[in-house]
């Protein structure tokens, strides 16, 4: 077999397609997406495990202001990722700077979103919770998960709107392509997802009423 | 996007109205939480809508649905197993109502 053959067969074993029919960086963020869904789901079934264990779990959330304030938050995390599929559908089809307005809908709501969440873990320091105090009596567990729950879903949010602003940069330069924009976007719509099982297990069972 | 979800790529109609019906299950969780449910009913409620809402968004916001059947099994059973493994806590968990937290 001559040197060229061997060479072009090689080429052909790299240019297989993949098994999955998508991108590597695509497939490494979908594996990022499962480990960080067990990760999250690991804390959350601590949490649930803690909460049935203990019989006089607090019931802190008033309608008026914890839980209509979380309702917004909700609201505003759903609307950012449809601004976000918007972004990436103007992407796909080459529309730059329609793309780029959506990013910058999408990085405002998250801003917007961190802004709410913090607001209320100060009313709530205020009120005398921390990760080790409970004013109204009974487990300190509470402000403990509650907390390390939310800041980590905080965190999440935070890396993603940072996220967010360094790919609209490099998209609008022309340093990365719109399979970039998808695959933030995959990140971003798991983030939103997340929140669909802390508001109703942090928020909703822990409502005054 | 992938050659496969490409292909089968939504209007932006169709993801408005999936954004109106995500909103309308969160309003149903909130008019849920204040009826007069027992807490076990209240959980399986939710927990339900929040699955619900979940399956939506990964299936249509984040287009697994428009992926390959092998990719999209690939994810969720993966996932799901890991998450169904968990629930072997539940024991201990109504055994310290009983005995108290040791």
């Amino acid at each position: 077999m001559s040197e060229s053959v061997s060479v072009a067969e090689g080429l052909g074993a790299t240019m297989e397609p993949s098994p999955f029919g998508v991108q590597s960086k695509k497939l490494t963020m979908w594996l990022f997406i499962a480990s960080d869904a067990i990760t999250f789901g690991a804390i959350l079934f601590g949490y649930s495990y803690l909460r049935v264990g203990s019989p006089d779990w607090p019931r802190p959330f008033q309608f008026s202001s914890s839980i209509v304030n979380a309702m917004v938050m909700t609201a505003i995390l759903l609307t950012s990722s449809l601004t976000m599929l918007c972004a990436v559908s103007a992407a796909k089809i080459g529309q730059k700077s329609s793309s780029l307005k959506w990013l910058g809908a999408t990085v405002l709501l998250g801003i917007l979103f961190a802004v709410m969440h913090l607001r209320e873990w100060f009313h709530m320091f205020h009120e005398g919770w921390s990760l080790s105090r409970n004013p109204l009596g009974g487990p300190v567990a509470f402000g403990a998960t509650f907390f390390s729950i939310t800041g980590l879903h905080l965190l999440h949010v935070i890396s993603g709107v940072i996220a967010l602003i360094v790919v609209g940069l490099g998209f609008q330069v022309g340093k990365l392509d719109d399979n970039y924009v998808e695959t933030t976007g995959l990140y971003w719509h798991f983030v939103d997802l997340v929140w669909m099982f802390v508001f109703p297990l942090l928020y909703l069972m822990n409502a005054a009423r | 996007m992938s050659e496969t979800a490409a292909n089968h790529d939504p209007k932006t109609g169709f993801y408005v109205g999936v954004w109106i019906g995500l909103l309308c299950i969160v309003a149903m969780e909130v008019f849920l939480t204040y009826r007069a449910l027992s807490r076990h009913a209240l959980l399986a409620a939710l927990l339900l809508l929040a699955v619900t809402e979940s399956a939506i968004g990964v299936l249509y916001f984040m287009h697994l649905k428009f992926e390959r059947r092998v990719m999209m099994w690939s994810i969720l059973l993966s996932i799901i197993f890991v998450l169904l493994m968990m629930n072997q806590i539940w024991p201990d968990a109504y055994r310290m109502t009983t005995i108290g937290m040791r």
